[in-house]
């Protein structure tokens, strides 16, 4: 009895008993410039925006005070066929980006993890548009995309014979998020590329060495060791890249505006729509509270499956 | 591959015509990828925006008759319109603020969650990976709130502060100093080194990696910025250089000369350092990944 009563008391003592108030205040000292900016710059609004999803509150302050509006953003905001276009929108893009552009990351990465000559400097190359900024790119792909006679549509009139007339890349409906897809894919793809090269490098070369024994030939020893070896790197490249591709904006808002037609509306371009432009923060705030939730299920989803692989 | 040659022939041809579809697929995406970087650089030479367009078709996109620096000249002032000098200079300062902040804050928290004696570091450290959940477009309309109300739109500021702590990059200096042995922390303080001298003269020397890793994720981060500047700059005093870039799509008739000469001014600072450090760029982006 009196163990178990003393043994709280001493802990209580001991922070301080055992490192001493100087030791003690440097610590927080240390601690707190990042918990401090942390809080204000992440916490509070992230816990705001749940609080400013339920008013009216607008951008610039006005006489008449913040209404609570209850639910009635979000209920506004469901039956907005704009907000369902975006969120289609995003979905279709994420449907057409994801087997572009990790299907181009892991074919490279495939490429590059034999032993072929200048590895590194193709590497190193293929990695420069991930660290292009979406400006510069969108400057470079505004070019590519010209209309009638830039050098994608040449590329396609030529090789077409002049069967397939120029296409419209950003004016028109029906190409527009293609375009936009081409793009993000040639920007980002160097990211996935890496990761499935750590992968790739990650699987022991005694497997291969084992496949080999047993007489698997090249296409055996992809089919039943690197592909295993892969499925963590699969899931956290789907993962990622789907969460990227939901938070789509700068190459929309930079090029298209989310025209035409509403073809390239994003989520996070609606949003900045209703905050900035009209002014509706707390409207905007119940769009990022959506947003939020559509990646937290992303993330949920991927923490299920990686433990499912054991990771 | 070599010991399949000894045995047979068949293998060795298809080795063989694997290595042509390898070496032609590596051409390709080389080509692929490098040649719109490449028309960037070289149409920024070019002086006549029409010109520009028209050669785009071709292989002249490739080449440049004469070469000027006109188009940097036109762009490159430091007041007044088109004044890319002054937004790739303030770009430069963000960019330098928030990283050498980042820097100091995120390991100083990193270490004592890591080797500090306050209760409650558990706690801490949970949160602050569960905060790494939350994407930056979904705080940024209250974050708009409060900065505005702060009295801090169109300032440095407010495009430095709510960014140089971050849940990522705390985790990712607190997992780097948790592997570094325990003798160097013993050692350290039998010599009675306070915590802020161990954390500062004992583990922040062995850091470089860390430190690399952090500095590179942060500065591409900081420096590619486009949605927060755009919603809290007004005026030329704080505007980055991708703001300033993307104001060329609001015109009627693009100037692409001019575009591609701001571009290619903020793509060379980027592009400096990657060529220097390439392998550490790499090595970053995987490290920042790894964790599930």
């Amino acid at each position: 009895m009196t163990a178990l009563t003393s043994v709280p008391k001493r802990r209580r003592r001991s922070i301080i008993a055992r490192v001493g108030w100087p030791r003690f205040l440097q610590e927080i000292g240390m601690l707190a410039p990042a918990v401090v900016l942390m809080t204000a710059f992440l916490i509070t609004p992230f816990l705001l925006s749940f609080w400013t999803a339920m008013t009216n509150q607008p951008l610039v302050p006005r006489p008449t005070p913040v209404r609570f509006v209850g639910l009635n953003n979000f209920l506004r905001i469901l039956s907005d066929d704009l907000f369902w276009t975006s969120l289609w929108n995003v979905t279709r893009f994420t449907l057409w980006v994801l087997p572009v552009q990790c299907g181009l990351a892991f074919v490279t990465a495939l490429i590059l993890n034999q032993k072929i000559p200048f590895r590194n400097v193709f590497r190193g190359m293929f990695f420069l548009p991930a660290i292009t900024s979406m400006v510069v790119v969108c400057v470079i792909w505004g070019t590519l995309f010209q209309y009638p006679t830039g050098p994608l549509n040449h590329i396609v009139v030529s090789l077409s014979g002049g069967h397939i007339q120029p296409i419209d890349w950003l004016g028109d409906p029906n190409w527009a998020m293609v375009s936009i897809v081409l793009l993000s894919a040639w920007q980002a793809y160097g990211f996935q590329m890496i990761i499935y090269l750590a992968g790739m490098q990650g699987i022991p070369d005694e497997l291969y060495d084992a496949a080999r024994i047993d007489g698997a030939g090249a296409w055996g020893r992809f089919w039943h060791v690197t592909m295993p070896g892969l499925r963590p790197t699969h899931v956290f490249v789907l993962v990622i890249t789907t969460i990227q591709a939901f938070k789509l904006y700068t190459q929309v808002a930079i090029l298209t505006q989310g025209g035409p037609k509403s073809s390239t509306e994003t989520v996070v371009h609606y949003m900045v729509r209703a905050g900035f432009e009209e002014q509706k923060l707390g409207y905007a705030s119940a769009v990022s509270v959506i947003l939020f939730l559509i990646v937290l299920v992303i993330a949920l989803v991927q923490r299920r499956l990686m433990r499912r692989f054991d990771v | 591959m070599s010991d399949l040659a000894l045995f047979s022939r068949k293998p060795t041809m298809s080795v063989n015509g694997y290595r042509v579809v390898q070496s032609i697929s590596v051409f390709v995406i080389a080509l692929v990828v490098i040649s719109p970087l490449f028309m960037l650089f070289i149409a920024s030479l070019k002086d006549d925006r029409f010109q520009i367009l028209a050669d785009m078709g071709s292989f002249r996109a490739f080449w440049v008759d004469n070469p000027t620096l006109s188009n940097f000249r036109e762009v490159g002032n430091f007041a007044g319109e088109l004044a890319f000098g002054r937004y790739l200079g303030n770009s430069l300062f963000i960019l330098g603020s928030t990283v050498s902040l980042g820097l100091v804050i995120n390991s100083m928290a990193g270490f004592i969650l890591a080797w500090g004696s306050l209760p409650g570091r558990a706690v801490i450290l949970s949160l602050i990976i569960a905060l790494y959940v939350i994407p930056q477009e979904s705080i940024i309309m209250p974050l708009l709130i409060i900065v505005s109300r702060a009295g801090l739109s169109d300032t440095f500021t407010a495009q430095i502060l709510p960014f140089v702590a971050s849940p990522l990059y705390t985790f990712l200096f607190y997992q780097f100093f948790a592997q570094l042995p325990k003798e160097l922390y013993e050692a350290a303080s039998i010599d009675g080194a306070s915590i802020f001298r161990t954390w500062w003269s004992i583990f922040m020397p062995l850091s470089l990696p860390a430190l690399a890793t952090v500095s590179i994720l942060m500065g591409i981060e900081t420096w590619n910025q486009y949605l927060w500047p755009i919603l809290i700059t007004q005026t030329d005093y704080a505007r980055p250089i991708s703001v300033a870039i993307a104001t060329f799509f609001g015109q009627d008739s693009i100037y692409w000369d001019r575009a591609m000469a701001a571009s290619v001014l903020m793509m060379i600072p980027i592009l400096v350092f990657y060529l220097a450090f390439q392998r550490w760029f790499i090595s970053s982006f995987v490290g920042s990944a790894v964790k599930g």
